[in-house]
């Protein structure tokens, strides 16, 4: 009972340090709540995407760039019998008259279709049947997504195909069956076949067959007959219903976003370390007390525990609050990243994913319970006696220091160790880094009493008597100072380190297309650039017209299916001009062009060298139209355009393995006397009538990119954000907490003669000092974690090789922030002591 | 064919429009009655205009009109059968193709999958000695091979079931469906002429003008070939039956449904007579039906010259649908009065559609003498009916 009551008194004591305790766990819990709602948000969309479009599938024949012929299937269903299978043709379309919303368009045969998709189009459909197999542009959509498009039933709507206008029109409605059926159908066009193939102009050609195969050995017979009648360009691979292939593309980006989330925790758990350690130092004499009146050690532990339990407990439920509110904000940033970067995808419903919560949960209490036990232990292995004595604590906390510091360093270096031995794997260099982080963090305390015995002749020189007294005191009260300055060390380095991180990946990105975008205009069909619909060769004939043109490269962004999930494959006409734009990690460019024009050679991105393991003079197989065949690497470029890479090829080795001769994009190089925008004004014209294009300017391009980046960016600055967050309340905490701690011995400084402006003087000087320390600490840990994040975290995600970029204005601005939110932090107690009168003061005390 | 058409035709229009329910829902959930009956109506709707009709009399050339006739909206192959094998087990079988227009015209398109005609084919087997009865049902639409009709030669197919002219042009045709282990290849010559029902192929179902169907019958096709059941493979022989129908409209303003009966007599004289059912419960005084002797000759059965007793019923465990399970035929001016018993009580087709149809066998007096017969009886309307 006195136990308890101890509890809650010493938590009550200070209401301020509780809140902010609170505070610091309820935003690291919930950033990291919020990050992992977002993630699954966005990975359940795209999984009930996925799973809608695969339906029952197990297996799928994929073709070519223009996939499957048609007559595969029908030799399927006539010669083979095979009836688990279905002809499907996918496309996207943007919706003319609903700007971006963008429409996934389903191709299928109804009677096909039986076994494979779910969803039902609804009774009293107006004969839909009927109308979808010979209506040309009979078309399904949720009822929602007609709304969307501002029609209703039997309304035509316009959608932009492969750069033209098409009208289709909505004979009847799909019927999701229920709510999570109809997240997954929102984005959704079916249309019959014969629709599909006249709208996206792929007549005599599927997307790929969908089939049901079963388990045992029916199944390999089933599989080994479609074997022996597939085409060279087609196989066999395995569907994709729970979007396995799509989770694995967007792994590397959420874990990611997972440990820059868990980084704000940690910041958290510093907030009730420094917490609980004040509490146990303010209330020594109750705990000595106690310990005399023959309260167990256990029980003075579970004491200190039970007091971290509550503000763990009070800090995550608020946490979670906070995640779900966050999370539903971050939803649109994580899945307009994965949209822009990996595949057509709108999250539009926010999930409460319970898991989360728990993970939450498990987290908050946990990190409140680990940041609690020196504490705890520290109250409990006190004796009697000694916890009377707050010299004792200190005495301690100075002896312990070379221990604790030589204890980090091991940690820092430990940290390091591991990061070099790790190989390839992305968590445990992140543990590595966190290690590492911890280990800077004990060495924090030791260094700083280093550098205030430095300063101390310093600013006594400079400020007398005060000036002397600042460093003293914060040394005096390592205990407290030590963590503080820890906590916020901590804070501040993540903002320098996330900052550095993006600065140097925008540094290098600019560079990079700077050096990579040759042509002055580039032209694409409009719409959505992953999904690159083929150019009408009237375009290609018009702009080669244009005047003031001397050259026009012509290029073709292909996705080649495969077991191993899908190989980006880029074509292009390769100029000397257009090819200085790739940087090679080795080997001459000269030579490496020439190979991959008169030899079945290819070069890649790091992303892709990376991932598959390739190095020059390796080779990667590619699905063909004779076949699979082995091209040689003939060089690894610089590439930032896809973080899973792509293979680069040249025309002429294209054509002599494939028949499709389509393109879908143009660079145009000009006469250098002609304006670009001009010239794009005049293509634009040109070709209006024929498609609709984007067409960019070199300049256009790189700006599009940019807002691109840092769109996909904003995330990590939201996360970074709310890093800067925490470090503040932490720093207000520490010192508030130190400040606190200080009531009587200002008021003996007071009673002594100290003014109310000396006393300001005093306080504001040492939180201040405090800010600064913690600032210039801040900045080698800041450093470490940026180089961590740009070359091994962000190499082993994604595999490319950033520059770094350090711009002194933001580690200027971090050591800046600490400052101010130091000072601040002295406000408070500055104002309370002078306020109070001495006597008062020593009187409460 | 035999039953009425109106309600063939209604069953043809709520096939394929609860093949659209179906498309992607999965095969054990069966609609509830009035979606099929609602999507039926939206499909089979307004749109009889376009369609030819079949209004007046026709001349019938062979083999041409065993081929597809396009320009009406229905049109069916129906084949049913009894077989032996050579230890004297039993077999039933149908197979039957359904052809249905979507709409009368469509505008010119690029890709080769639109089409307005669509197939439906069903398939069913009666194992009578081993209790079991299969029955399989496809859609398709008549394009890229999938699925068509043919004049020269002939040959209507729904992928691998099909039934064509083996030498190209008339008798013997081939009948062959597989599926899920259930195998028929059977080889038919045709014993007798062609039949014309009603009035000289000209087959009326209700007192509206154009609400009729050219209905023609090959009542007796001696039949040889094999059976495969899971493992067990049979050569069998027996004589199957062909209709063949084609309507654009045919449903009489309050009939439910028809009962529809086929019987091979020992005495090699073939009966066929359908009652098309009111709501009221009488016969449509528009039910009729064919009298073929062992020459060939035929003569038309009036309503009120054969009487039909029903004298069991059978409830099937799966729809809770109540059907008659036996019967009395008897047509007294020609003297034959039969007993008619199905091989298995449950020959209910779980289909788009549900209906019954089995293999049922007869016996009784024809002319003062015993007689046995084979045949095939189809029971439908008694779904719906209970709504």
């Amino acid at each position: 009972m006195i136990l308890r009551r101890a509890v809650l008194r010493g938590l009550l004591h200070r209401p301020l340090l509780l809140l902010f305790a609170v505070l610091g766990v309820a935003l690291g819990v919930g950033v990291v709540v919020a990050i992992d709602l977002a993630n699954a948000s966005a990975e359940r969309a795209f999984r009930l995407s996925a799973r809608a479009l695969s339906g029952e599938a197990t297996h799928r024949i994929v073709g070519g760039p223009d996939g499957v012929d048609e007559s595969l299937y029908v030799r399927l269903r006539l010669q083979e019998g095979i009836r688990a299978s279905a002809p499907v043709i996918e496309g996207v379309a943007a919706a003319a008259r609903a700007p971006g919303l963008t429409l996934r368009i389903l191709g299928v045969d109804p009677f096909a279709e039986g076994p494979f998709r779910t969803y039902v189009p609804t009774a009293g459909g107006e004969g839909n049947i009927a109308q979808l197999l010979t209506e040309p542009g009979a078309a399904l959509v949720l009822q929602e997504t007609a709304a969307r498009l501002g029609v209703r039933i039997g309304d035509t709507a316009a959608l932009e195909v492969g750069g033209r206008l098409r009208d289709v029109r909505i004979v009847g409605t799909l019927d999701a069956g229920d709510e999570i059926a109809a997240r997954a159908l929102e984005n959704l066009i079916v249309v019959d076949l014969s629709t599909a193939q006249e709208l996206l102009g792929m007549s005599g050609r599927l997307s790929r067959i969908d089939l049901i195969v079963p388990e045992g050995r029916a199944g390999e017979e089933m599989l080994g007959r479609i074997a022996l009648i597939l085409s060279p360009e087609a196989a066999l691979t395995l569907a994709d219903p729970r979007g396995d292939v799509l989770a694995h593309m967007t792994r590397a980006f959420q874990l990611n976003l997972t440990a820059l989330s868990l980084l704000a925790l940690v910041v958290g758990m510093f907030l009730i370390y420094n917490t609980l350690s004040f509490s146990v130092l303010q209330r020594r004499e109750l705990l000595g007390s106690l310990r005399t009146l023959g309260v167990t050690r256990r029980e003075i532990f579970a004491l200190v525990l039970g007091e971290a339990l509550l503000i763990g407990a009070a800090g995550t439920a608020l946490g979670l609050l906070v995640g779900m509110a966050l999370g539903s904000g971050l939803i649109h940033l994580v899945s307009r990243t994965i949209h822009d970067l990996y595949f057509v995808l709108t999250v539009r419903t926010f999930a409460v994913e319970p898991w989360s919560l728990v993970k939450g949960i498990a987290l908050g209490i946990g990190a409140s319970l680990a940041a609690a036990f020196v504490p705890a232990r520290e109250a409990a292995m006190s004796s009697p006696r000694t916890v009377l004595t707050r010299s004792a604590a200190e005495g301690r906390r100075h002896a312990l220091l070379p221990l604790t510091a030589g204890f980090g360093a091991a940690l820092l270096l430990a940290g390091g160790a591991l990061l070099l031995l790790s190989g390839r794997s992305i968590p445990v260099a992140f543990g590595a880094l966190f290690a590492q982080i911890a280990g800077y963090a004990l060495i924090v305390p030791a260094a700083a009493v280093l550098l205030l015995r430095l300063i101390q002749p310093v600013s006594g020189a400079l400020f007398g008597l005060l000036g002397r007294m600042a460093p003293r005191s914060i040394v005096a009260s390592l205990s407290r100072t030590g963590v503080a300055t820890a906590a916020l060390v901590v804070a501040v380095s993540a903002v320098i380190g996330v900052g550095i991180m993006i600065g140097s990946f925008r540094a290098t990105l600019i560079s990079w297309l700077e050096s990579y975008l040759r042509a002055d205009l580039y032209v694409a069909v409009a719409g959505d650039s992953r999904e690159r619909a083929p150019l009408d060769p009237l375009v290609l004939e018009r702009l080669s017209a244009l005047p003031g043109v001397e050259l026009v490269t012509r290029a073709r962004h292909l996705t080649l299916e495969s077991e191993e999930g899908p190989t980006d494959l880029f074509v292009a006409d390769m100029p000397p001009e257009g090819f200085a734009g790739y940087t090679f990690t080795h080997g001459d460019a000269d030579a490496i062009r020439r190979r991959i024009i008169e030899t079945p050679a290819v070069i890649v991105s790091e992303p892709f060298a990376w991932h598959r393991r390739l190095a020059p003079g390796d080779t990667v197989r590619l699905r063909t139209d004779l076949g699979e065949r082995d091209f040689t690497v003939a060089g690894v470029f610089t590439d930032f355009s896809s973080d899973r890479g792509r293979v680069v090829m040249s025309g002429p080795v294209y054509e002599s393995f494939w028949r499709d001769r389509q393109v879908d994009a143009l660079g145009i190089y000009l006469d250098p006397a002609r304006d670009a925008d001009a010239a794009a004004e005049e293509a634009r014209r040109l070709t209006g009538d024929v498609q609709q294009l984007d067409i960019y300017s070199n300049r256009g391009l790189r700006e599009a990119s940019m807002a691109t980046f840092e769109r996909t960016f904003a995330i990590t600055a939201v996360l970074r954000t709310l890093a800067i967050v925490i470090a503040f309340v932490g720093i207000l905490n520490a010192l508030l907490a130190m400040q606190a701690e200080r009531g009587r011995e200002l008021a003996v400084l007071r009673a002594n003669g100290l003014t109310p402006r000396q006393l300001w003087g005093l306080v504001m000087g040492e939180t201040g000092l405090i800010g600064v320390l913690s600032g210039l600490l801040a900045v080698p840990l800041g450093v470490l974690q940026a180089l961590v994040l740009i070359h091994i975290i962000n190499r082993r995600s994604f595999g490319w090789t950033l520059q770094t970029a350090f711009d002194p204005a933001l580690i200027a601005q971090a050591v800046g922030l600490a400052v101010i939110a130091a000072l601040l932090a002295g406000i408070y107690p500055a104002w309370r002591m002078a306020r109070t009168s001495p006597a008062q003061a020593l009187r409460e005390e | 064919m035999r039953r009425t058409h109106a309600p063939v035709l209604f069953l043809i229009l709520i096939a394929l429009g609860a093949a659209a329910v179906l498309w992607w829902s999965r095969p054990p959930v069966p609609a509830p009655e009035p979606e099929r009956l609602t999507v039926a109506e939206t499909l089979g709707g307004e749109a009889l205009e376009g369609y030819a009709r079949a209004v007046e009399l026709r001349i019938f050339r062979f083999p041409a009109d065993h081929g597809p006739h396009p320009d009406f909206r229905t049109e069916w192959w129906y084949f049913t059968g009894n077989l032996h094998d050579e230890d004297g087990r039993h077999f039933g079988y149908q197979l039957t193709f359904f052809r249905v227009a979507l709409s009368p015209e469509m505008p010119e398109r690029t890709s080769v999958w639109a089409s307005r005609q669509v197939f439906m084919a069903h398939f069913a087997l009666t194992d009578t000695a081993g209790e079991r009865f299969h029955h399989f049902e496809r859609f398709s639409r008549a394009a890229l091979g999938l699925a068509g009709a043919e004049t020269t030669p002939f040959r209507v197919w729904l992928e691998d079931w099909s039934a064509d002219s083996e030498p190209g042009e008339g008798f013997p045709w081939r009948l062959q469906a597989r599926e899920n282990g259930v195998e028929i290849d059977l080889h038919l010559e045709s014993a007798k002429p062609v039949v014309l029902q009603g009035e000289a192929g000209l087959s009326r179902k209700s007192d509206e003008i154009g609400n009729a169907s050219y209905y023609y019958s090959m009542t007796r096709l001696p039949t040889h070939g094999t059976v495969r059941v899971g493992e067990g493979e049979f050569v069998v022989t027996g004589d199957s039956w062909l209709d063949r129908e084609w309507s654009t409209s045919a449903l009489g303003e309050g009939d439910v449904g028809w009962d529809w009966f086929s019987l091979q007599l020992s005495d090699r004289r073939e009966v066929m007579f359908y009652r098309i059912r009111r709501e009221t419960g009488e016969a449509s005084p528009w039910s009729a039906g064919t009298l073929v002797a062992p020459d060939g000759s035929a003569r038309t059965l009036g309503v009120d010259e054969v009487r039909i007793e029903e004298l069991d019923r059978w409830t099937s465990p799966r729809s809770g649908v109540v059907y008659p399970a036996r019967w009395r035929l008897s047509i007294p001016v020609e003297e034959i009065d039969l007993l008619i018993d199905p091989r298995l009580a449950d020959q209910e087709l779980d289909t788009t559609v549900r209906y019954w149809e089995g293999a049922v066998r007869a016996q009784g007096i024809s002319r003062g003498e015993p007689v046995t017969g084979l045949g095939y009886v189809e029971l439908t309307g008694y779904s719906e009916g209970k709504f």
